[in-house]
């Protein structure tokens, strides 16, 4: 055991707090603490002891670095490869010295907030955290050296000044020190912790790491086997369940089917409320005991759904837009102002799916101490050790959440979380033993989240020029933040209100906000309103269930670019200019400007106005269509080059291309393969993707009734990577990239056959009334 | 008992004749490279190879199994050093796997274990596939198309061209 001498030093370091706890004979470490004000850190100490080495960052004798996010990894690979590279360049280390990355784990990560914005916002408590370290560095470098910090230069970790140098290690050796750095903010709060205070940060024009091609590490474990997702977890002497959700979103459980002892042995049914499950040691004898169960259970009857065949017209005609104040977007000037010609069109999305390849799983322990922990790919594990903690009515410090790789849900599918912990949780208290629940397909298609669909009523004016005069947009829909657990509404226990237009907490108000940012500055009069209301069937449903929303990739951004650039293009159409040279003749912006033109380069635009010629009788029509998105600081366009077949309805898209100005690209080969999966999924959901659903419950179950693209559907797609010369932020990956490629399509499909496509998946059914 | 040769290993395993053989991997024999996706044979992700042809683990019963050799993921390597005659090494992958790596072919990946075990099926019968020939196997040869929901589609035609060239000793 290494003797810690308690004879601090103690340093300033830009607001931060460095103390050299004592010598110790041979190792030594840096570690990064958090200033958390008093008493904080002690209510949650099982989850984060400041005492333990919780910290953002741990430099070690040999000059290795662990780094600790309170982010997980949904596939982009960014916490293990730009966050990497951005900690890395802050120290002014190499990105291979930092060898361990941990993620998520409540008790061994100190970082809250949910995994979102990555590079936007969530990246800067990393980044000031590093800044903070190679400054406290800096300062033990100038004292071993005898000279003045300004003196000190810093190159792959070895700091050198006054004619002598340094390695990390070598300056922090045979020491044990804390850095203690300002934040605020709470753990479990939806954004978590956030780093204050203004380290000096390197200059973007200084950068050697940032902007390398760096492989993502945890690919090799994944592919070889050697990696444990979340669903291969074992627990000693647990259960398996298969939960029986009930009839619609509204049933309630009037009485359960009957589990046959001699059929099923070992198995047992469990009851909380109207959560209802099979257990059993065996997963397979769950699974066929949970079937049999179900097919004679009895639930009420509930039909308060208007079906998704007549959406649209209900979100239209029966919701009461006037309960939740509206918001405004891009205002200026107005809109009534008489136009020479005018579009009007009114557009529609629907509800979506995150339709995870792998159904939501998870695994929870509830000791008789009343502590819990829960294995689970969460997007937001300190969130939901809050969700579980009230659930419970126990403290947020006597549960801990681990985290695991699982599959890509692109959102938050289930409230805040993946989906199941909380039935996990509630199984497990009841039963006294640790247990896993697996979702079926069915259970993810017909009781997760859904992305929200939305109605868009849009006007253009053209003047005489036949330019944009007025631009007015009302778009409408339900909230997309529902975090509520559903096996806690299931079993009648606390939890977070669904969005109101009331609701105190700013990300669960009923309210729609304008997400698309207005990017033609040349169009004199712009009105946008956003108009929001509660979740279909929430209110009348008597579990409070209904159609819950959840914010899925670009989430209301997708949603209300598509209706913006359909009509711009449908308005150049109308003005007989070509899409993307109006598109530019209407921005102010020089960055709008060219990312448009390198678009029209790359994909071999040929300048003209819509419809294309068509030879006659051509029984396929083809088209090109353009899109163009500003999203976290990046500059997003997509040309679409698609072919349709008249007399079926089919669509095919031939051609993608992309063009994006994100920023600084940390890592171009990352955004690469994000950017092209990115555009692809937004293929897939241009082309098939509909939540279908009747009068109680959700009826796109499986693969084959909510259908994705597939590798035979992929066109050519080229992916051009175009930054700024002076960008100064980081570019997010693959959002724009998948909300470009409706809009685009639908703009080909206009140039194409002359009719508007003003909704989307563009499937034979619909194809052939947008055509009739 | 039945018995089972996973990976070139026998195994006599308790589960009943008619349980499907990917509750048989994961639950009692530990082999979790099959993932459990739809259990409806919709999607591919728990997709092994018997006798050199891809089946959907979650929905083949272990009885039709008898006499059989199963391949999943794990098994791949060994699989390779047998086809070629190459001395046992635990760091050397399947070409098809070495492919995913130097293509940084997935996303969250947890489809590619069925669509490393479809091309790695295509490459043994068709060493130099086209982009139709690889589209094609993912998408109509087997009961279901190959699904990704990350749309990694573009990432694993990469990867199976490298793969092929991998596996001709040509890269």
């Amino acid at each position: 055991m290494t003797q810690v001498m308690e004879t601090p030093d103690q340093f300033d370091i830009h607001g931060a707090s460095l103390s050299r706890r004592g010598f110790i004979g041979a190792g030594g470490v840096l570690l990064v603490m958090l200033g958390l004000p008093a008493g904080r850190a002690l209510a949650q100490s099982n989850s984060l002891d400041a005492a333990k080495p919780a910290s953002w960052i741990e430099i070690h004798a040999d000059s290795t670095v662990t780094m600790r996010t309170g982010k997980c990894d949904f596939g982009q690979s960014s916490i293990y490869t730009a966050y990497r590279q951005i900690v890395a360049e802050e120290l002014g280390m190499s990105v291979e010295a930092i060898t361990t990355v941990i993620a998520g784990d409540t008790d061994r990560t100190p970082d809250g907030g949910g995994t979102f914005g990555l590079l936007r916002n969530a990246s800067v408590n990393m980044r000031k955290a590093a800044a903070y370290t190679r400054e406290a560095v800096l300062e033990l470098a100038a004292q071993r050296f005898g000279v003045p910090r300004s003196a000190l230069t810093i190159t792959k970790g070895v700091i050198s000044g006054g004619g002598k140098s340094a390695t990390y290690g070598e300056l922090i050796s045979g020491q044990t020190l804390r850095l203690t750095i300002p934040v605020e903010g709470s753990l479990t709060d939806f954004r978590g912790l956030v780093v204050t205070g203004n380290p000096p940060m390197k200059s973007p024009k200084d950068y050697t790491e940032v902007g390398k091609p760096i492989p993502n590490p945890i690919i090799a474990p994944k592919v070889s086997g050697k990696t444990q997702w979340v669903g291969d977890v074992k627990l000693p002497g647990m259960l398996h369940a298969r939960v029986i959700h009930p009839a619609t979103l509204g049933s309630t459980l009037v009485t359960p089917g009957r589990l046959d002892a001699a059929q099923f042995p070992g198995a047992k049914l469990v009851q909380v409320g109207n959560l209802l499950a099979v257990v059993s040691p065996d997963e397979w004898q769950a699974v066929m005991a949970a079937q049999a169960v179900a097919a004679e259970t009895k639930w009420s009857d509930w039909a308060a759904l208007p079906t998704s065949e007549k959406l649209a017209e209900h979100l239209r005609t029966k919701v009461d837009w006037s309960i939740v104040p509206p918001t405004k977007g891009a205002t200026k000037g107005d809109t009534q102002t008489p136009a020479a010609k005018r579009h009007s069109g009114a557009y529609f999305m629907p509800f979506l799916k995150h339709a995870p390849i792998g159904p939501s799983v998870s695994l929870a322990d509830v000791r008789p101490d009343g502590s819990v922990m829960v294995h689970t790919h969460t997007q937001n594990a300190q969130f939901l050790r809050a969700a579980i903690a009230r659930m419970l009515s126990t403290g947020e410090d006597k549960v801990v959440i681990r985290t695991y790789p699982g599959p890509g849900h692109f959102g938050r599918s289930n409230g805040g979380n993946a989906g199941s912990e909380d039935e996990a949780v509630l199984l497990s208290r009841a039963l006294g033993v640790p247990v896993r629940v697996q979702w079926m397909r069915h259970d993810d298609m017909g009781w997760s989240t859904q992305s929200s669909a939305m109605v868009a009523d849009l006007a253009i004016g053209l003047g005489p020029d036949g330019r944009m005069l007025t631009y007015q947009a009302t778009h409408s829909g339900p909230p997309m933040q529902d975090d509520r657990p559903i096996g806690a509404l299931l079993a009648g226990l606390p939890t977070i209100s669904a969005p109101t237009p009331d609701n105190p907490s700013p990300i669960h108000t009923a309210k729609m906000g304008i997400a698309d940012r207005w990017i033609y500055g040349a169009v004199p009069h712009v009105s946008e309103v956003g108009r929001g209301t509660y979740q279909i069937g929430e209110r009348e449903s008597p579990l409070k269930v209904g159609l819950r929303d959840h914010s899925m990739r670009t989430p209301i951004q997708f949603q209300q670019n598509f209706p913006r650039e359909v009509a711009i293009s449908e308005a150049a159409m109308l003005a007989g200019k070509d899409a993307l040279q109006f598109r530019i003749d209407h921005t102010e912006d020089p960055r709008v400007r060219a990312v448009l033109e390198r678009l029209r380069e790359e994909s071999g635009w040929d300048n003209r106005a819509s419809p294309a010629a068509k030879a006659k009788g051509a029984k396929v029509l083809r088209g090109r269509g353009v899109s163009m998105m500003l999203r976290d600081n990046g500059y997003w366009a997509c040309a679409a080059f698609i072919a349709v077949t008249f007399a079926t309805g089919e669509v095919k898209v031939e051609r993608m291309v992309l063009v994006a100005d994100p920023g600084i690209v940390v890592n171009p080969l990352q955004l690469k393969r994000q950017a092209q999966a990115g555009c692809l999924m937004g293929i897939s959901e241009a082309l098939h993707e509909e939540v279908s659903f009747d009068t109680g419950a959700v009826t796109s179950l499986d693969w084959s009734t909510y259908p994705i693209l597939t590798a035979a559907q992929m066109p050519d797609l080229k992916v051009v990577i175009a930054p700024y010369a002076g960008a100064d932020v980081y570019g997010q990956g693959s959002e724009s990239a998948n909300a470009l490629a409706a809009p685009a399509m639908a703009g080909a499909f206009l140039d194409a056959t002359g009719r508007p496509a003003r909704r989307i998946p563009l499937r034979p059914d619909y194809v052939k009334a947008m055509l009739a | 008992m039945p018995k089972l040769t996973v990976n070139g290993e026998n195994r006599e395993v308790k589960a009943s004749p008619d349980t499907p053989l990917l509750y048989v991997l994961r639950g009692e024999l530990d082999v979790m490279t099959p993932k459990f996706g739809c259990g409806l044979a919709q999607c591919g992700a728990c997709s092994v190879l018997v006798d050199g042809e891809e089946v959907r683990a979650c929905i083949t019963p272990i009885s039709a199994l008898e006499g059989k050799e199963v391949t999943t993921v794990d098994g791949l390597p060994a699989r390779w050093s047998k086809q070629k005659g190459l001395a046992p090494n635990p760091d050397r992958l399947h070409p098809v796997q070495q492919a995913w790596v130097d293509e940084q072919v997935p996303q969250c990946g947890i489809c590619q274990f069925g669509m490393m075990i479809k091309v790695t099926e295509l490459l043994e019968h068709n060493p130099k596939p086209s982009d139709a020939d690889i589209k094609a196997a993912l998408t109509t040869s087997g009961p279901s198309p190959h699904l990704c929901r990350c749309a990694s589609y573009a990432a694993i035609l990469d990867g199976a061209h490298r793969a092929a060239k991998l596996m001709a000793g040509e890269a």
